[in-house]
This record gives structure tokens, C-alpha cells and sequence, in this order.
């Protein structure tokens, strides 16, 4: 994978203010995404993987939330800051986004053709009649089954999966150039799940996007994701290739998500293995390492200060820890 | 069909309810309410005197037999005919009915669809400026009691004092233009007291659906903030707002009415009811205790009917 990247996030802040005071949901996190290429978000919950996607989006809740510092830039135009007329121009059509609600992420008073045809024709600038047969095609491309008569369904009369797809299927409509999809799979039951996953990166490479992959699931990262960054209470714990990251996992935290050595490529599924100790409250986070409470390689230097990502911009593996595997 | 049977369904339940309001006034009516016998009796009059007026007016029959008559009378809406004029009640009130919504009608659609365009604007700007401006004033106009707006409404508007252009008080209606003097003061009165309630009613309702997943949805699809709130939320917020709009319906008819045309003078539906209390007109009373339940029933339906209207996940079980 080489090439200019799509998007690149820098140093990227969010914060939110609570009535407990300012909460950094995202400390100082950057990558970048390439075209076609799949990166995956991993992490325990309320780590920040959706601030982030959302932060990309131009979506942060505001208030409480804010971008508080750093830059993301998209084909090279910076986005943080961008007058919010700008930013719509951006969203669906450049940077679509799956939310990890897949049953209230669709509004509950249209039928799905509405919402459907409600995007169509704002993104490719069709008349309604030109765009029913374009809303039924794509759900048909994404799966659903009589297509011709679920459109004219309400959300509430589809099952989650069946939801999922249909905004799996707005999102295709916009032919955006980066999606960010946010444990699209998460709410949906086992089977759907595995169908859904493959139903989106079998489009992604038809409709040649590239893909931000927020998911708990180190089986799907490592099957369908280039490169991966791990994410530990806002910050970048690791971040790498898919093969060094399951071969040689440097951080400790990655070594107790993956609870073994995985086996890459053997379709094997695996979900976050269960790591003693709890996440600490984003409101008092200690001056050193955020992960040193749990961590079996902890020394006293962990505790004074925050690590930083080692390596250059280009190393294949790049870790933030004193004392890593 | 559905619809009908629907329809058909909730009327027959609705009895019930229309029985145990007219049971429960009714009762209060004969034991605690006015009674005409001694304003129609000479001064000391003997206890054979009282009897046989009480036998005239219907007082001495049982209660039940009373209540009967009384839901034969609403079945029928036939009342008799009133205790202090003698004018057949239902004449009285197909008179003077049709005037308490012409003088209520435009203020009820002004106060609501106004409040609804300030609570929309409040919404799309909240905790700004212009939020905080329309919520202040909402304030303001709500804990302005209602007589001082409407004696200074009279002032700067009607009297010599002020502008002078509608008529203080009364209800000389022949014309369109004689229409819109009448009604205007009451109008602009009624505008006024209701537009704070609406308003932070409505804001409140807009900003809590704004809150919802599918409205992230939508902006992430690039649907425009305006387009958002008017074609999006509105539709979405619609069952709390229809809810309020329409169980105000029965309430403003009468205790609305009643308000504004004691304070006008207008010959309405109100004016006839408050003399019926304090008179003691029991027929005009039982007619008007009897619409309002009615009333309150149609209300609960057209609320039903237009919630599956709005919202496809209700069902017309
Ligand atoms: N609207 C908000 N107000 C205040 N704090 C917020 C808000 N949204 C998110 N946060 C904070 O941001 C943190 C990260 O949240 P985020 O939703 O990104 O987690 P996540 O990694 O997506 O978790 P999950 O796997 O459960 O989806 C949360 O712990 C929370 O403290
Ligand atoms: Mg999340």
C-alpha cells in the first residue's frame, strides 16, 4: 500500500465538557487512510473509536463536544474547522459513515424508499421516478430480499440486519470515497453478522473505496484490514500492518486482546479476550501510561509519563510503550 | 374500512367514558350545584309552595329517573328549555355556539402555528442568541396574567387613549370587516398569553427529538439543517404536538370562551354558561356538561386517528 493518503488525521483532540468537568475523549490520535485501503479501529469500549469516526464526519454533538487541537485533512483540504455548509458538501458524498445503531439510525416516520430516494437525489441529482429503480437496485446490491416491496416499508417492520444494510445501501448511493463504518456489525446477531461484513467489503472493492473499520472483532481485522491502530482510553496504543500487528503484537495491551498468538488468514474468529482490571474514568487519568494499572510489564518509569508512539511516520509497527513485547 | 371500523370501535368505547363524566356532573349538579327553586319563589313561602315549584322544575323525582331523563335529553340533544329565559336550550346554543369559534378559532390556529415557527427557530438556533431571546420572552409572556393583557390590548388598540381602531367591547357582526374588528383585540389577547406555553412546549419537544440517532443519520447524509428541522423532526415531533393541540380543543371552548367573552362582552357559549351557573339554569348546565364530555371524546379519537397518520408504528388495533 502506497500512494498519497485519502485522509490524514494529526494530532487530533476532541473533548467534551461534563458537568464533572472536560472529558478528552481522543488524546492526540493520528493516522491516515489510504485509497482502497482498510483501516481498522480497535478497542474496549468508550475508548473513543466513534469520536474519532464522528470528529472525520464534522458530526461531534457541539455542545458539550468540540475538536479541541489538530488537523484532519481529507485530499488534502483541512476539514477541522470547516464552516458547517462546507462540511455537508463533504458528508455522504466524499466521507460516508455506518452507525453502530443499526435500529434507530433510520427515522422511524419514512418509509425506507423516502429516505432512500431523499439521498439519491441529493447526491446524484436524479428526479424521484429516476430514483425509486436506483434505491431498489442498491438494495438488492446489499442484500435485502424483494427489494421492489421493502422499500416501501418503515424501518420498524425490517430486522436490524435488514436495517444495517439499508444504510449500508444510502451510504453506497452517495459513491463516496471513504467510509467509515462503525461496528456496522456489533448490534446484529451472529450469522447476519458475518453476511453483512462480507456484503460490505466485497462492495467496498466493487465501488473502490477506501474504509475505516471500527469493529471489536480482531477475526474481522485481521481478514479484511491492511493496517490497524489499536485504541486504549483516547490514545494510540498500537498501531501497525495487519501481519507484523497478529505476528509480533508490541503492546501489552494488544498481546492481552489478542489473549494468544492468533492465527492470521485461518478464518478464525476471535473476539476481545477479557484483560484484568478496569479502563480508568477518562476524568482522572493518571500522568503516566493510561494502561500501566493493568499491564504485567509496568515499571516505575510507566507512571511519570505518557508514552509516545515509537518509530518513524513510515515503520510498519509502531507502539506506544517503554517496555514493549 | 379499517379506518371505519376503527372509528366505529372507539365511539362505542368512548360511551363508557362520556356515561361516567355526565354520572359524576350530574351528581354534583343536583346535590351540590345552583338550584332555581328559591329565586323563583316569593319571600316566606310555605313548604307547599316550595314543593310544587320543585315539582315544576323536576326537582322531586328520584335521581335516577333524573339521570335517565337527562341521557335521553343528550341521546336526542334535545335540553328542554332554559330556566331563567324560557328560550329552547338548543336553539340557544346553536346560537351562540358558532359565535365562541369564530371568536376562538383564529387566536387557537395563530397561537399554535406562531409558537410552533418560534419553537422551530429557537430549536435550529439553540443556546444561542436567538434561543435564549425567544425563551426569555416566552417568559415574559407567560407570567403576564391574562386580564392585563387584555386591558392593555384594550388601551393601546381600542380605546381613545391609545389607537382606536376596534371596538372595546361587544359583538356586532354583519360583515367580514365587522368580523375582523371583533375578533382582532380578543385575537391578539389570546396570541399573546399562548405563546409562551406553545412555544417552550414545542422547543422542547424539536430539541429532544434533535437529540435522536436518526437525525445524525440524516446530517450525515448531507440533509441541510433547515430541510432537517421542517421535513425530518417536525413530522417526528408531531404526536406530542398533535396531543396538545387537540385536548385543548374542549378546554378552550369553554373555559376559553368563557374568559374572553366576559372580558368582551361577547354573546358566546362561555357567556351563556357562567349565567347558567350562577343562575342556577340547570337545563342550559346539563347541556353543556353533556357536549364537553362529547367533546372530549372526539378529541381521544381524531388523536388516534391522526397519531397512525403521523406515525406508521401505531396500529389501529
Ligand atoms: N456526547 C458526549 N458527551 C460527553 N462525553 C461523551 C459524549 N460522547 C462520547 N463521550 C465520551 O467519549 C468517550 C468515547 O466514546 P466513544 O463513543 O467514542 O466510545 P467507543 O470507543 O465508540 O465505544 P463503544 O465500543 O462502546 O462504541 C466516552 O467514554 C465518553 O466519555
Ligand atoms: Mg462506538
Amino acid at each position: 500500500m502506497s500512494g498519497e493518503p485519502l485522509l490524514r488525521v494529526t494530532d487530533l483532540v476532541v473533548e467534551f465538557s461534563t458537568e464533572q468537568g472536560v472529558v478528552r475523549a481522543v488524546d492526540r490520535v493520528s493516522f491516515e487512510v489510504r485509497p482502497n485501503e482498510t483501516l481498522g479501529i480497535v478497542g474496549e469500549s468508550g475508548c473513543g473509536k466513534t469520536v474519532t469516526g464522528l470528529a472525520i464526519m464534522g458530526l461531534i454533538p457541539s455542545p458539550p463536544g468540540r475538536i479541541a487541537a489538530g488537523s484532519i485533512t481529507f485530499q488534502g483540504r483541512e476539514l477541522a474547522g470547516l464552516p458547517e455548509s462546507e462540511m455537508r458538501a463533504i458528508r455522504g458524498r466524499d466521507i460516508a459513515m455506518v452507525f453502530q445503531e443499526p435500529m434507530t439510525a433510520l427515522n422511524p416516520v419514512f418509509t425506507v424508499g423516502n429516505q432512500m430516494i431523499d439521498v439519491l437525489r441529493r447526491y446524484r441529482g436524479l428526479t424521484r421516478r429516476q430514483a425509486r429503480p436506483a434505491a431498489i437496485e442498491l438494495l438488492a446490491k446489499v442484500g435485502i430480499p424483494a427489494a421492489d416491496q421493502r422499500i416501501d416499508e418503515y424501518p420498524h417492520q425490517l430486522s436490524g440486519g435488514m436495517r444495517q444494510r439499508v444504510v449500508i445501501a444510502m451510504a453506497l448511493s452517495c459513491d463516496p470515497k471513504l467510509i467509515v463504518a462503525d461496528e456496522p456489525t456489533t448490534a446484529l446477531d451472529v450469522t447476519t453478522q458475518a453476511q453483512v461484513l462480507e456484503q460490505i467489503v466485497k462492495l467496498q472493492q466493487e465501488f473502490q473505496m477506501a474504509m475505516i473499520l471500527v469493529t471489536h472483532d480482531l477475526g474481522v481485522v485481521a481478514e479484511t484490514c491492511h493496517r490497524a491502530i489499536v485504541m486504549y482510553c483516547g490514545r494510540i496504543a498500537e498501531k501497525a500492518e495487519i501481519e507484523p500487528l497478529f505476528a509480533h503484537p508490541r503492546h501489552p495491551y494488544t498481546v492481552g486482546l489478542l489473549g494468544s498468538i492468533p492465527r492470521v488468514g485461518e478464518g478464525e474468529k476471535q473476539d476481545l479476550a477479557v484483560i484484568p482490571g478496569i479502563v480508568p474514568d477518562l476524568l482522572h487519568l493518571p500522568p503516566g501510561c493510561r494502561f500501566a494499572d493493568r499491564c504485567s510489564s509496568r515499571q516505575a518509569r510507566c507512571d511519570e509519563a505518557l508514552p509516545e508512539l515509537d518509530g518513524g511516520e513510515d515503520s510498519r509497527s509502531r507502539v506506544a510503550c517503554y517496555f514493549p513485547y | 374500512m379499517e379506518l371505519l371500523q376503527y372509528t366505529i370501535r372507539k365511539l362505542l368505547a368512548g360511551i363508557p367514558l362520556i356515561l361516567g363524566v355526565t354520572f359524576v356532573s350530574f351528581l354534583l349538579m343536583v346535590y351540590f350545584g345552583p338550584d332555581q327553586t328559591y329565586q323563583l319563589i316569593g319571600k316566606n313561602p310555605t313548604p307547599e309552595q316550595i314543593a310544587e315549584v320543585r315539582a315544576q322544575l323536576g326537582y322531586d323525582k328520584p335521581f335516577v329517573v333524573r339521570y335517565a331523563d337527562y341521557l335521553r335529553e343528550l341521546g336526542t340533544l334535545d335540553f328542554g328549555f332554559s330556566d331563567s329565559t324560557g328560550e329552547k336550550v338548543s336553539v340557544l346554543l346553536g346560537r351562540t355556539i358558532p359565535v365562541s369559534l369564530a371568536l376562538i378559532t383564529p387566536g387557537f390556529i395563530l397561537g399554535n402555528l406562531v409558537a410552533l415557527m418560534l419553537a422551530l427557530i429557537a430549536a435550529h438556533h439553540r443556546s444561542g442568541w436567538v434561543d435564549k431571546m425567544i425563551m426569555g420572552l416566552s417568559v415574559v409572556g407567560m407570567s403576564i396574567s391574562f386580564l392585563i393583557v387584555v386591558i392593555a390590548f384594550q388601551i393601546v388598540f381600542s380605546s381613545s387613549y391609545g389607537l382606536g381602531l376596534f371596538p372595546v367591547r361587544g359583538w356586532n357582526v354583519h360583515s367580514p370587516g365587522d368580523y375582523f374588528a371583533y375578533v382582532a383585540v380578543p385575537t391578539m389577547a389570546t396570541v399573546f398569553v399562548a405563546l409562551g406555553y406553545n412555544t417552550r412546549f414545542y422547543r422542547s419537544v424539536i430539541v429532544e427529538e434533535l437529540t435522536r440517532d436518526h437525525v445524525r443519520t440524516a446530517r450525515a447524509f448531507g440533509v441541510p439543517p433547515a430541510r432537517l428541522l421542517y421535513r425530518n423532526v417536525l413530522k417526528n415531533c408531531m404526536i406530542p404536538i398533535i396531543t396538545r393541540i387537540v385536548f385543548s380543543i374542549p378546554l378552550i371552548v369553554i373555559s376559553g370562551a368563557l374568559i374572553i367573552e366576559t372580558y368582551f362582552g361577547i354573546p358566546g357559549v362561555g357567556k351563556v354558561t357562567f349565567e347558567a351557573i350562577t343562575s342556577g339554569d340547570q337545563p342550559v348546565l346539563k347541556a353543556v356538561v353533556g357536549l364537553t364530555a362529547l367533546l372530549f371524546v372526539l378529541a381521544q379519537l381524531v388523536t388516534d386517528i391522526l397519531y397512525r397518520a403521523v406515525d406508521p408504528r401505531v396500529s389501529l388495533k
